[in-house]
């Protein structure tokens, strides 16, 4: 297992080098335009020369993305060219934010997409057509419309939580719950029925096994052959679907974080973005890569521990 | 089974539950004006500014913020008007190069040090030299001598017309020269202003948070106890975030104004800032020939509905214009907005004595957001016969495109300022928006009447705007309104001249 893990890390290393080198070729490619974006329409050309050998624009793509490197590797990501902040600080005081909501989020939906799916799988009837007909749903309306409806109505309309985030430092438990509600219950919604759905035949699969009947022949109990044996057998396809949903969230999130004003990583993302501030956008990148990374792997580690059957040789 | 729906049953209530608890604190996590004693104004803003330094000051959404924690040297009221702050009093030698200012004596920076004018020039300096978005603004200053402590002279290589007008914006900010330059002003204002900022509660992007300063030299402009403002780039939250009362004023956009004062907020009226339209850059014919001949730029500006237009693009809220400059900036015309009525058959006519009867095609150039006012205008100009070829040019490149002479036109919005600033801005041959250096003897000396001009500067500056709209370098639309939104139960506000958004002087609690 030790072996697995220093493999993949390795790869993953590998992975962060390829991203970070093609996302800075991508977006540094046009120096003279970066530099006009900073110093604005009403400045002269002298400016806007100025501007480039100060950010060092002016120097060949592949000094300065070593240089960057070099920088990177010593955590210094930079300052943003377009906010009073360091890359660093931004994305430090930014992550846990994100990393909250979605992790709340996702447990929430592994809850209760659990609890749906098996239930679709055992009882069959009108939860699994709910289930069938929800991952549809889910699916097809987008999850800002969910999260604009949502604030519409319980925030703007009725008052019962903050239209708007009210994290800050120093703001108590009680902020960061009636800030993230509303975003949670919108991930899950949008979220909850396709994973339900995708848990939902892996235990139908599971309990048409063999091993099933043959429990059930030995006298164990319909309850605990669920629990202890099909559940394990459903998990790696549960648990697949749960990981992509949750790296799919570290993007998707942004939307939301948007809409609900979250200071979290997707929202400082789109602002750079749209910004051009292109020392954040690498920060996000170098960040969100290496939290996929991370991610998959302990999934991998997750899935081997529960069933020894996909455990790497 | 049982346990099953037992456990769906517990599930739920733990969130209901949750709800209920997050609800009873939510009204509370609002902007704390409610209990009297302290009046807290929390205003929404677009975005947050770069640097706290204030050699990085920008115009509009990007110098609100710079008020709440630094002075200028000049104050501009709401109406434009010019009254002393951190200068006393101020006047030009004869040859209008050499601007004398008497300063205040008993102001001090919130780190302790004393403000004289070695500050200013300090500042002044700092500003020519941080090659920042407003850095032009002394672009015509040579040296600033301090006569004595209290009394600073800036020389100026030749006239500008604008540099009082300057020194009540970004250079006029005035920073602690202790921290000008340094890493720590980045992030960290240090200036003379009514208020300091909280570092422990300020988060970037999030919101930021300023205690009225004990020690400030005028109590009455101090009129809250604490200002907090939030960035919000996404408009659906600003909004939201007003209808739900977390912030006391804010920027909205048209769609959104009957939700807005539906739910009580108040619209201040008219208040107008910005033209929108359609720059013909391209006025000597480098890239499309048509356009050299005054004629087919006439018949252009004969074939927009303008009314029609202002309905589909901003809903109503605007004026109709056929000028760029404002009607605040002294430079504007009465009769010049009567100049280009309505008339697709005169511009038919234009055409053909320009000799193009059947048209021709003109490629027009917007950056995405634009996309409406490309529909309507290629509509209208296809019914006198002049075919648009749409040109999207990506945000993050056009304004290098247009500096290196690849569009001939733009449907853009530009501010208007005073008038020196407005023909720095798109009409002098050094101006971005008029890349193929447009120009004409006749009005170089126009320019240079207005540079010299001194207090007549504005007025002498209505011969441009003449000369502008009569050779039809521009086909403007309309003055958009500012829909800036507040609730008039905690504040009351009144709109800046020329500002995108109010200074921090005119807001106000209600009592």
């Amino acid at each position: 297992m030790i072996a697995f893990t220093l493999k993949r890390l390795g790869s993953g290393v590998l992975l962060l080098a390829v991203i970070c080198t093609v996302a800075y070729a991508l977006l540094f490619a046009n120096g003279p335009s970066i530099a006009r974006n900073i110093v604005g329409d009403q400045a002269t050309a002298e400016q806007v020369a100025a501007k480039q050998t100060e950010l060092g624009l002016d120097q060949p793509l592949p000094l300065r993305f070593l240089s960057w490197v070099g920088d990177a590797f010593a955590g210094d990501l930079g300052r943003s060219w377009f906010g009073p902040i360091t890359v660093s600080d931004a994305l430090v005081t930014r992550l846990p934010v994100t990393l909250t909501l979605i992790a709340t989020a996702m447990i929430f939906v592994t809850l209760i997409a659990t609890t749906l799916g098996t239930a679709a799988a055992v009882k069959r009837g009108w939860i699994d057509r709910l289930v069938q007909v929800g991952a549809i749903v889910g699916d097809a309306i987008p999850g800002f419309v969910v999260a604009v409806v949502l604030a519409t109505i319980f925030a703007v309309q009725l008052g019962l939580f903050p239209a708007v985030s009210s994290i800050a430092p120093g703001a108590g438990a009680d902020a960061w719950i009636a800030s993230l509600t509303l975003p949670v219950i919108a991930i899950v919604l949008n979220y909850v029925t396709a994973s339900a759905q995708q848990i939902r035949s892996a235990v139908i699969q599971q309990r048409e096994r063999d091993f099933v009947r043959t429990l059930r022949s030995r006298g164990l109990g319909d309850g605990e052959i669920l629990l202890r044996h099909v559940l394990r057998g459903a998990a790696p396809a549960g648990l697949t679907v749960l990981s992509l949903q949750f790296v799919g969230l570290l993007g998707g999130a942004v939307i939301l974080e948007r809409i609900f004003a979250i200071p979290g990583i997707g929202q400082l993302a789109i602002t750079a973005t749209v910004n051009g501030d292109i020392p954040i956008v690498m920060g996000v990148v170098v960040y969100t890569v290496a939290l996929v990374v991370i991610v998959n792997l302990v999934v991998d580690l997750l899935n081997g521990w529960l069933n020894p059957k996909v455990r790497v040789s | 089974m049982k346990s099953r729906t037992r456990g769906i049953t517990a599930a739920v209530a733990a969130i209901a539950a949750t709800a209920l608890v997050a609800g009873c604190s939510a009204g509370g996590s609002g902007s704390g004006g409610g209990d009297g004693a302290s009046a807290t104004l929390t205003l929404g803003t677009n975005g947050e500014i770069t640097s706290w330094d204030p050699g990085q000051a920008h115009v509009g959404h990007q110098l609100q913020p710079y008020q709440v924690a630094y002075d200028t040297l000049i104050l501009r009221e709401p109406d434009g008007s010019y009254s002393p702050m951190l200068a006393e009093e101020w006047s030009y030698n004869e040859d209008l190069t050499e601007l004398t200012l008497e300063l205040r004596d008993d102001v001090t920076f919130s780190d302790g040090a004393a403000f004289d004018g070695e500050a200013v020039k300090a500042n002044l300096e700092n500003l020519r030299d941080s090659n920042g978005r407003q850095s032009g603004q002394v672009a015509a200053m040579e040296s600033v001598e301090v006569v004595d402590a209290d009394t600073v002279t800036v020389v100026l290589a030749q006239p500008d017309p604008a540099f009082e007008f300057y020194l009540s914006q970004a250079a006029g900010l005035m920073g602690s020269p202790a921290s000008l330059g340094t890493d720590a002003m980045i992030s960290t204002p240090v200036g003379t202003g009514p208020y300091v900022m909280d570092t422990a509660q300020t988060v970037s992007g999030s919101q930021l948070v300023f205690t009225a300063r004990e020690d400030y030299w005028n109590p009455d402009l101090q009129k809250f106890d604490s200002i907090v403002l939030k960035p919000f780039d996404e408009l659906t939250a600003r909004l939201n975030a007003a209808l739900s009362g977390q912030i006391d004023a804010g920027l909205i956009d048209a769609p959104s104004v009957d939700q807005a004062t539906g739910a009580g907020l108040t619209l201040i009226e008219d208040y107008r800032v910005d033209w929108s339209g359609l720059l013909l850059m391209d006025r000597d014919g480098v890239i499309v020939p048509e356009l050299a001949d005054v004629r087919v730029r006439q018949a252009l500006n004969h074939a927009i509905d303008r009314d029609t237009v202002l309905q589909s693009i901003a809903r109503g809220y605007g004026e109709v214009t056929n000028q760029v400059f404002g009607p605040d900036s002294g430079a504007y015309v009465d009769e010049l907005d009567e100049r280009y009525p309505f008339d697709p058959e005169l511009a038919r006519e234009l055409l053909a004595d320009a000799g193009y009867p059947d048209g021709f095609e003109l490629p027009v150039t917007a950056i995405p957001g634009f996309e409406s006012a490309m529909a309507v205008l290629t509509q209208q100009f296809e019914d006198i016969g002049v075919r648009v070829r749409p040109i999207s040019a990506p945000g993050a490149t056009m304004l290098q495109e247009l500096a290196d002479r690849q569009h001939a036109t733009l449907i853009w919005n530009l501010f208007q300022g005073e008038p020196w600033v407005a023909i720095n801005q798109m009409i002098s041959t050094d101006a971005l928006y008029n890349p193929f250096d447009s120009t004409s003897g006749e009005l170089q000396t126009m320019i240079e009447a207005v540079r010299t001009g001194g207090d007549d500067s504005a007025e002498l500056a209505q011969q441009v705007n003449d000369y502008v709209t009569e050779n039809a370098w521009f086909v403007p639309f309309y003055r958009a309104d500012q829909l800036y939104v507040y609730d008039a139960e905690k504040i009351s506000v009144e709109p800046q001249v020329q500002q995108a958004v109010p200074s921090i002087y005119n807001y106000s609690p209600v009592e």
